[in-house]
């Protein structure tokens, strides 16, 4: 450290710090920069916007129709349907339990058939499960719950989910909107002090999903409907043909009703305040090979499968750009320039050089982190004293990111040379065999 | 042996052979044609059943043998003997048979009494069944046609004759059929459970479910937290979001509409829908529905005779009953006595009328004590003295050479005698007395018919 330090002034006498810095700076300030203050002034915005409106009582109370899918999670499923009966919507809510491959997982349909929802305790709630005896993927789940769904509002909705009770209510006020084919709902970590590994997700799922997605959502530009939680208008969801098959099905689903976009003034909201709590991988191989599937997915969807729809006529100028910049360039690009900027750094510059590098590029990193943190925890959190506690990981958070960054890298070239979607767990082989190859 | 006279009610004589056979085509035209040992009934199964029923009714054919419908699945009416057989000489050999029996039957008495025609029916056919029918419109949706049919024009309360048939051992128990609560009130068996407030018994009550906060712990109903469509602790102002992490329902109370009271349970309550008199579960009275046949003791008495020894077994058996028609006889001779010589022949009449009889013995108690009951009147009267019971719940006691104080004595000794039982047990039975002495209290022309008439009129 002592040595880094030392040779800094060595750079700065030799100018190196001003090439340095004229690499580095573009990298920041042309990329990351733009992206953040917008997420930041989003957020500024939506807090400003909730302060100033007045809550309204609304008399609209369209029946909901619940479609959660379940696979192995066992009694789990109960803690979920519990959760929706407890809901203060006053609406009527439509509860579908899907439960695929019901023969194979008979602890799920036990619970799922065990599980009794009393009419006088919760009068406007109905229980209608459907078990598909042989697996045919969450696709095929979600299909077979919309088909059977009898609500103006439909919502997708994982087993090992649980949400707040305030969930429906706040996600249907944005339905009033005829312009609003979907509404995206937050996401927390319900294991987050498990281990390092989940409470490394929690801080991740509070910066990325319930903070940046406020920013996002402001301007229009939500970049998935997460497929554990997210509400969709069930004519619209009807007109588009439901969910296609093939895997990351819900960033699918998103990018086609943003498709939209460019010839229709729609707009998808997020929702800060409909919670849904969910449980994340307890470990560090558990995580990295659920991104290797979802962040392979990303390649598979913007370069695959929906080349022809990244255009401006399509998708509209606005999300046109935050697609291919969020989307396209951070996911996909980027990891690539980390990883190779890294590796020619490691062979051109001598190590202190690359220490200091290291601790200048950590320190602007976590500002941005703190920065986003601050945000969201005194704008966007609905529970500040839980999100307060994840500041200690708030130091070790670039860390993290830097890997997850690397690891991007894998992913995209398991999926752009070995096919990795295809390998998916979401659905059976001799379901993904018969789909659309891209 | 002559063969029987059968009559045949059928609308269509032609399908019967028999020339013989004398046809009808209604059931009034077969009443009026006479009476036949043979009766077929020729009808579909409904029509079938009533008909049967009703000649059941008619005093003339309450023991007959009667075969109905055709239907060769062993679904005969109820009543019936049977489907009609297509042999006519199997007519004849069951008549026969019958005959034979019926002929043995108390010593060759014909019966007279609503008992014995049961009995003789039960005698006459070693199959015969007292079953009982379930009926939606009857009180207690259980009925024996047998005994509705011979009942005539005199209630019997079938419970309790049957029960006083199983104590004095004629009749033995089938397999349970049913077991039916009746109000105890009116004895019907139409009633509704309800869940009333155990404080005010107010039927309107409402399930209250209540909530936890974890925060503060605070338990309240689930309307005080609710606030503007959010979930807010009345307490500590928490926002409770999520069940099973801020919040659970950790009871589910009762709240009456009526007296405002909270509770855990609600008590169940009784209606009887045809008296409207409220009970507690276990208040009501508890009937066993079977059927019954002939005991072995039973056939014995049929077969005796019903005077005598017989009688040995029942509760009043005890006093040396004799039978009603002695009784009279004993009466008029009384009677005739007293109006000859005056006070020189003295005589008294006392009839005991045990109103509750069938509720006493229904009790666990009441027949230990009917029967302690009958000991001491047995002690009290004396050997000269006879008794008779003409109905079940009646009981004559002809005390001769018993002058007016006499008697007011023993009828005081007996009213006594109720009142400790029911001071020390709590069991009641309605005992009621009346005497008359002879020959004062003796109408002119009256006869021991006339008498008895007179007497039993007053207690009931």
């Amino acid at each position: 450290m002592l040595e880094a330090l030392a040779v800094f002034p060595n750079e700065l006498a030799a100018g190196g710090l001003t090439r340095l810095f004229l690499v580095l700076f573009p990298f920041f300030v042309l990329l990351e920069l733009p992206l953040s203050l917008l997420v930041l002034a989003g957020v500024i915005r939506w807090y400003t916007r909730n302060l100033m409106t007045t809550p309204r009582a609304s008399l609209y109370r369209p029946r909901v129709s619940c479609i959660i899918t379940c696979y192995s999670e066992g009694r789990d499923v109960q803690n979920t349907l519990l959760s929706l009966c407890e809901q203060l919507y006053p609406g009527e809510v439509e509860l579908i339990p899907v439960v695929d491959g019901a023969t194979a997982n008979e602890a799920t349909m036990e619970a799922v058939r065990d599980f009794r929802v009393d009419p006088v305790r919760y009068p406007n709630r109905f229980l209608r499960p459907i078990a598909k005896w042989q697996r045919g993927g969450r696709v095929s789940s979600l299909n077979a719950g919309l088909s059977h769904a009898t609500g103006e509002i439909v919502f997708a909705l994982d087993g090992d989910t649980s949400f707040d009770n305030a969930m429906i209510g706040a996600m249907v006020r944005h339905f009033e909107d005829p312009s609003v084919p979907a509404v995206s709902g937050s996401l927390r970590v319900r294991n987050s002090w498990h281990s390092l590994a989940t409470v490394m997700q929690s801080l991740e799922y509070f910066l990325s999903i319930q903070t940046s997605r406020v920013g996002l959502g402001e301007w229009n530009t939500v970049n998935n409907i997460s497929g554990a939680f997210g509400a969709f208008r069930t004519s619209f969801l009807r007109h588009i043909g439901g969910w296609d098959t093939h895997t990351a099905e819900d960033l699918d689903l998103t990018l086609r009703i943003k498709s939209y976009f460019g010839r229709h003034p729609l707009r998808i909201p997020f929702e800060p305040t409909a919670v849904g709590h969910t449980d994340v991988p307890d470990t560090l191989r558990g995580f990295f090979m659920q991104r290797l599937r979802w962040d392979g997915d990303l390649f598979f969807l913007y370069i695959r499968k929906h080349r022809h729809s990244m255009t401006p006529r399509v998708l509209g100028w606005r999300n046109f750009l935050m697609t291919l910049f969020s989307g396209f360039f951070f996911q996909l690009v980027l990891p690539f320039l980390i990883v190779g900027y890294t590796l020619a750094g490691l062979v051109l510059l001598p190590l202190n050089v690359i220490a200091v590098l290291a601790v200048l590029i950590y320190a602007v990193y976590l500002l941005q982190t703190l920065i986003l943190y601050l945000a969201g925890l005194l704008m966007v959190s609905e529970r500040p004293w839980n999100d307060l506690k994840l500041a200690i990981a708030l130091p070790v958070f670039p860390v993290f990111m830097f890997f997850l960054r690397g690891w991007g890298v894998i992913c995209t070239l398991n999926e752009m040379f070995r096919r990795g979607h295809e390998e998916t767990s979401m659905a059976p082989w001799w379901v993904l065999r018969r789909g659309r190859r891209f | 042996m002559q063969s029987p006279s059968i009559g045949c009610l059928t609308r269509d004589p032609g399908s019967f052979s028999e020339s013989r056979w004398h046809y009808a085509s209604s059931l009034n035209e077969l009443r009026e044609q006479g009476e036949y040992d043979v009766v077929l009934v020729d009808l579909d199964a409904a029509d079938a059943a009533d008909v049967v029923f009703l000649l059941r009714c008619d005093a003339r054919y309450h023991l007959t043998l009667i075969y109905a419908g055709r239907d060769r699945t062993g679904n005969a009416p109820e009543l019936s003997d049977g489907s009609i057989p297509t042999d006519p000489n199997a007519i004849t050999e069951a008549w026969r048979k019958w005959h034979q029996r019926l002929s043995e039957f108390n010593r060759g008495r014909y019966p007279e009494r609503f008992d014995e025609y049961v009995l003789a029916w039960l005698w006459t056919r070693p199959e015969g069944r007292l079953k009982p029918v379930r009926h939606p419109h009857h009180a207690q949706f259980y009925y024996y046609p047998l005994l509705s049919a011979f009942a005539d024009n005199e209630p019997v309360n079938e419970m309790v004759w049957l029960q006083l048939m199983m104590e004095q051992g004629w009749l033995e128990r089938g397999p349970l059929t049913d077991r039916i609560r009746l109000c105890t009130h009116c004895g019907s068996a139409r009633l509704n459970y309800v869940d009333v407030c155990p404080d005010c018994h107010a039927l309107e009550i409402a399930r209250e479910p209540s909530l936890h906060c974890f925060t503060c712990g605070h338990v309240a109903p689930q309307d005080h937290f609710l606030k503007q469509g959010l979930m807010l602790c009345p307490n500590c102002l928490t926002r409770l979001r999520h069940i099973g992490s801020d919040y659970d329902r950790p009871l589910e109370n009762y709240r009456c509409r009526a007296c405002q009271s909270f509770f855990v349970d609600a008590e169940v309550e009784v209606r009887c829908l045809d008296c409207d008199t409220h009970h507690t579960p276990d208040e009501l009275r508890i009937r066993e529905v079977r059927p019954y046949s002939l005991s072995e003791q039973g056939r014995l008495r049929c077969r005796q005779g019903f005077s005598g020894e017989a009688q040995a077994e029942s509760h009043f058996g005890r006093l040396n009953l004799v039978s009603a028609n002695a009784f009279t006889n004993l009466l008029n001779w009384q009677i005739q006595q007293s109006r000859r010589y005056g006070e020189t022949a003295h005589g008294s009449l006392v009839l005991l009328r045990f109103a509750n009889l069938g509720e006493a013995l229904s009790q666990e108690r009441g027949t230990t004590l009917l029967d302690s009951l009958i000991d001491r009147i047995r002690e009290t009267i004396r050997e000269t003295d006879r008794c008779a019971r003409t109905r079940d719940e009646l009981l004559w006691l002809l005390l001769p050479h018993t002058d007016r104080q006499g008697m007011d004595r023993l009828r005081e000794r007996l009213t006594e005698l109720n009142r400790l039982f029911r001071e020390q047990d709590g069991i009641h039975i309605d005992l009621r007395t009346v005497g008359i002495t002879l020959p004062e209290n003796l109408l002119p022309q009256e006869d021991s018919d006339l008498l008895m008439a007179r007497l039993g009129g007053e207690v009931s």
